[in-house]
Parts: structure tokens; C-alpha cells; sequence
């Protein structure tokens, strides 16, 4: 039983991850995310699932245009997921004279 | 349902975003910070950075909320109106001309440390740098308030900056209550560490709310009115809000549960040595940081390099005072071999004390649990 749990829940995780549906969420987040922020902030979060709902929907209330939600969220889910990583800081270049 | 092949996994890792890079963004007039965002820039300090009582204005942390106005400081006016008997228009040199504070204050994101928090909190996902300590000088908001006749009736003061919301996004407006309106200590700042505020930090003009959450400290402000009551917008009504009774960790919190956040938790931190230092047995590691108590003084800080079995106070820093943090430091001999957890733990005048872990919150402020850093004695 418990084994076929995890069978599932792996099987659940790899159709999320399907290579396709990551590229066109990628352009999506390209298109639709970058007129009001840059997208390193998206880029620096690490959100379940339910979150990035919430973060798609409080976008679209403030003026984002999404056509291709399924895709864009299962991007989030798959490269900005609460499993993933934590990515490595990015510094800036020195600007101080 | 089905699984990947090998080269499609590989496909999907290369669509990931691409590791982050050191040096592709360069910000005039900053030292090397932690970019969170580039549009507009949200940048963290180094935890070096933060080990002197002053923050240089260079390595100060900055916060964001919408794309950052142009000002022409000849053209620029801040408008007093709401209940007030004369509205006015001042201009920079109307404001040089009222009685000048200069004023230590420690300014820090109230969402400073929830990239810390678990399960994880959408948002900045800040460490510990997004604070620091600067002398802010300006006029006094009460002086500004007595030239338009604030009415005595009026019980909060909104302000607003002059960045511009895009799209259906709300104005950034926040509003204070008259009681921390009208103290001393609340100024409308002109200069930060004896120069006139540079852009990113509010030029011409910024809210100096001493003790307060960063959120508070309203940039390029351009409008102040006084009001019978908080401002109904999103960054008073929804935003900044903090629970009134702890929700379990990732549990939700009805609006009408929660506080406006006002006064800062106290909390401290190691500015150096980094975490996961190397050091020889037999050697002396001396450890510095700060410790800070929103609207009150620091009392004391401790230090235990057991992990937190046992604590010893560590020697403070001679500027002792409320809204300005308190430097610490504390000299160890590493006298045995092995990973060591090393914490600091401050206390202020009001007698509040960190916490081992603070509590979560939905929105991931005040994150003020105790710094555990691991220093390993080589033998
Ligand atoms: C209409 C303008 C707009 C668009 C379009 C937009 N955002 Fe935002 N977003 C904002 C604003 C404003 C903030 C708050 C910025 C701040 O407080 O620093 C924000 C913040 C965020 C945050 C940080 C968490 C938070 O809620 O403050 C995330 C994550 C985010 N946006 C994701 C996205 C994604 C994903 C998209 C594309 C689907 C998107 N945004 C498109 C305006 C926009």
C-alpha cells in the first residue's frame, strides 16, 4: 500500500514535469510576469502549489494577463516548488564609486 | 500517466532557471548586495556589512514596492492637507528652514529573515540583512503637521510617495497613529549619513518612523494627510498585518484576526564570523553583531557556544539607545574539536527576549528566532 503511494505520488510528480508543458510555461512567465517587476522575484521564491495559485490569482487581481495558466503554474510548481532547492544568492557587481 | 526517459529530464532541468550568476547586475552607487529582484531592486546586505554601528549608505539594504519616481527636487512639494485648518505646499528649502533632528535609527524590513521561515512564505525571501543603521536628519513631522493646522480631533496621518502604482496594482499608502505622529523622534528625513537622501532610499524626502517596521518609513513623500481614521487601502488593510493569536505553521488567518504591525520584536545576529568558519583548536574567535529592540534599548545580549545549553553575557557596544541597535561582541577560545553551534540571544529595556523560534505568520514578519551558527573547530 505504502509503496504504491509513493509509486503515485512519483508518477503525479513526473506528469507535472512534463518537458513541453515546462517550456511553454517558461515563455508564459516571459510574457505575462515582466511588465511590472523583474522576474528574479519569482525566481527566488520556492512555493507549494497552493501558493503559486494564490501568487497567479493576486496577479491577475492586480493586472497580469495570463493565457496559459495550466502551463505557467506547473513551471512555477516544477522549478520554483517548495521541494526545490533554495537557488544560490546573487550578488551584484560593484557600484560604489 | 508516465515517466520521464533520461532525456527528457535532462530537457526539463535545462528549462530551469539558469543558476545565478555573480556580477550581472551592477547598481550605481551600491557595494556588492544580494539582489532579490533587479525591477525595481530589492537588494540585502552582506551580513559583513553589518558589524559597525553605522551603516554606510553604500551597503544599506533597499525595499521596493513599485517602480521608482524621477524627482525634480526644484519642482518637488510635499502637500499637507486632510483635517488640517491651511493646507500647504513645502517645498525642500520650506522644510530646510523648520528646526533640523538628526536622529540614529535602525530601519528593517518587517519581512526581514522569512526566507528563514518553514514551510515556506510568499514574498522576499530575505536572510538576515535586510536592516540597517543610519543618522537621519530632517524636520520634525510634528513642526509639519503645526504649519497646516492639524486638527486636534484627528487620530492617524497618511502618507503617500510619489511612485506610481502599474496596472490595477494599489497605491503604496501608509498611514501612522497620532500618538507616534506627534512624538519628537518622528521625522520627515532629508539626509541619510549627512547627505541628501540618494534616490533609492526616498530623495527628496522620507518618513522616519523610529522603532517601527520598515513598511512605515514611506519613500519620496509627496502627500500628508491627516485623517479620523487608518487608511482603507491594501497596504494598511491587507498588507503588514500580523495575527493575533499564532496560527499553527502554514495554517490560514481571517483579516479581522489580525493587527497592523507597529513596533519591531527585538532580535540579534552574528555580522562575522560567517556560518561554517573553519577555525585551529587552541585559537580565539571573536564574534560580532547586533542586537535591537525596536522602540526600546538593548539591556543585555548573551552568547553560548554550547548550542544553547549554557550563555554568557556578551560585552556591548558604548552607543546605547532606543530605536538605534546595539553592536556586541564576544571572544571564545575553541578549546575543543568538533562542529560547534554558536548563538546570541538579546534581551531590551522592556525586558522582551528572543525566542528559540518565532512564530510563524502568514505573511513571515517579525522573524526574530535565535541565530544558530556553526563554526567548525578543526583539531
Ligand atoms: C500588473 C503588474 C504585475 C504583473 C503583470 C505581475 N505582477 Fe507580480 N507583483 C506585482 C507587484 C506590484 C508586486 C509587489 C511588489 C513588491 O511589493 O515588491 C508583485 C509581487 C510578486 C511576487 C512576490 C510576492 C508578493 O505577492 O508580493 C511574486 C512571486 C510575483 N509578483 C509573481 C508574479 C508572476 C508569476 C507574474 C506573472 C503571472 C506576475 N507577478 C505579474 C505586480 C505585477
Amino acid at each position: 500500500m505504502k509503496r504504491a503511494l509513493v509509486l503515485l505520488g512519483f508518477a503525479a510528480a513526473a506528469a507535472a514535469a512534463d518537458p513541453a508543458m515546462i517550456e511553454r510555461g517558461k515563455a508564459e512567465e516571459t510574457r505575462s510576469c515582466g511588465g511590472c517587476h523583474g522576474v528574479r522575484i519569482t525566481r527566488t521564491q520556492r512555493l507549494s502549489r497552493g501558493n503559486w495559485e494564490k501568487e497567479l490569482d493576486k496577479m491577475v487581481r492586480w493586472g497580469a494577463t495570463i493565457k496559459d495558466r495550466e502551463a505557467i503554474l506547473e513551471y512555477l510548481v516544477a522549478t520554483q516548488g517548495d521541494d526545490r532547492p533554495r537557488p544560490t544568492p546573487e550578488i551584484s557587481a560593484n557600484g560604489a564609486r | 500517466m508516465r515517466y520521464l526517459s533520461r532525456r527528457q529530464l535532462l530537457a526539463a532541468a535545462a528549462a530551469m532557471p539558469a543558476a545565478a550568476q555573480s556580477g550581472s547586475l551592477t547598481v550605481p552607487g551600491k557595494a556588492p548586495l544580494i539582489v532579490h529582484n533587479d525591477f525595481p531592486e530589492d537588494l540585502e546586505s552582506l551580513p559583513e556589512y553589518l558589524a559597525s554601528w553605522i551603516t554606510p549608505t553604500d551597503k544599506f539594504f533597499v525595499r521596493q514596492h513599485l517602480p521608482r519616481p524621477k524627482i525634480d527636487a526644484g519642482a518637488f512639494r510635499v502637500n499637507v492637507g486632510g483635517m488640517v485648518s491651511t493646507p500647504a505646499s513645502l517645498s525642500v528649502d520650506d522644510l530646510r528652514k523648520l528646526p533640523q533632528l538628526t536622529l540614529a535609527a535602525t530601519l528593517e524590513c518587517a519581512g526581514n529573515g522569512r526566507g528563514n521561515f518553514q514551510p515556506r512564505i510568499p514574498g522576499l525571501q530575505w536572510n538576515k540583512g535586510a536592516i540597517g543603521n543610519a543618522q537621519w536628519r530632517g524636520p520634525k513631522l510634528k513642526d509639519v503637521l503645526a504649519r497646516a493646522g492639524a486638527s486636534a480631533q484627528a487620530k492617524y496621518v497618511d502618507f503617500d510617495g510619489a511612485d506610481v502604482p502599474v496596472g490595477k496594482v494599489p497605491e503604496f499608502i501608509r498611514s501612522i497613529p497620532m500618538r507616534k505622529a506627534m512624538l519628537e523622534t518622528t521625522i520627515l528625513a532629508l539626509e541619510m549619513n549627512g547627505q541628501p537622501l540618494p534616490d533609492l532610499h526616498g530623495f527628496p524626502l522620507r518618513l522616519i518612523v523610529p522603532g517601527w517596521d520598515g513598511a512605515s518609513w514611506v519613500k519620496w513623500v509627496n502627500s500628508i494627510q491627516v485623517q479620523a481614521q487608518s487608511n482603507p487601502g491594501f497596504y494598511m488593510a491587507t498588507a503588514y498585518k500580523y495575527p493575533k493569536v499564532a496560527p499553527a505553521p502554514g495554517g490560514a488567518v481571517k483579516p479581522e484576526d489580525m493587527d497592523v504591525l507597529e513596533g519591531m520584536a527585538v532580535k540579534s545576529f552574528f555580522a562575522t564570523p560567517s556560518p561554517e568558519t573553519k577555525v585551529k583548536m587552541g585559537s580565539t574567535v571573536r564574534f560580532a553583531g547586533i542586537g535591537w529592540g525596536g522602540e526600546n534599548r538593548i539591556a543585555r545580549v548573551d552568547v553560548s557556544t554550547d548550542g544553547g545549553a549554557t550563555w554568557r553575557p556578551a560585552a556591548l557596544g558604548k552607543e546605547d539607545m532606543a530605536f538605534a541597535w546595539r553592536t556586541f561582541s564576544f571572544e571564545w577560545k575553541a578549546a575543543r574539536p568538533g562542529y560547534t553551534v554558536v548563538c546570541c540571544r538579546a534581551s531590551d529595556a522592556a525586558g522582551r527576549t528572543q525566542p528559540i523560534d518565532a512564530a510563524w505568520n502568514p505573511s513571515g514578519y517579525l522573524n526574530n528566532s535565535v541565530e544558530r551558527l556553526g563554526i567548525v573547530v578543526e583539531g
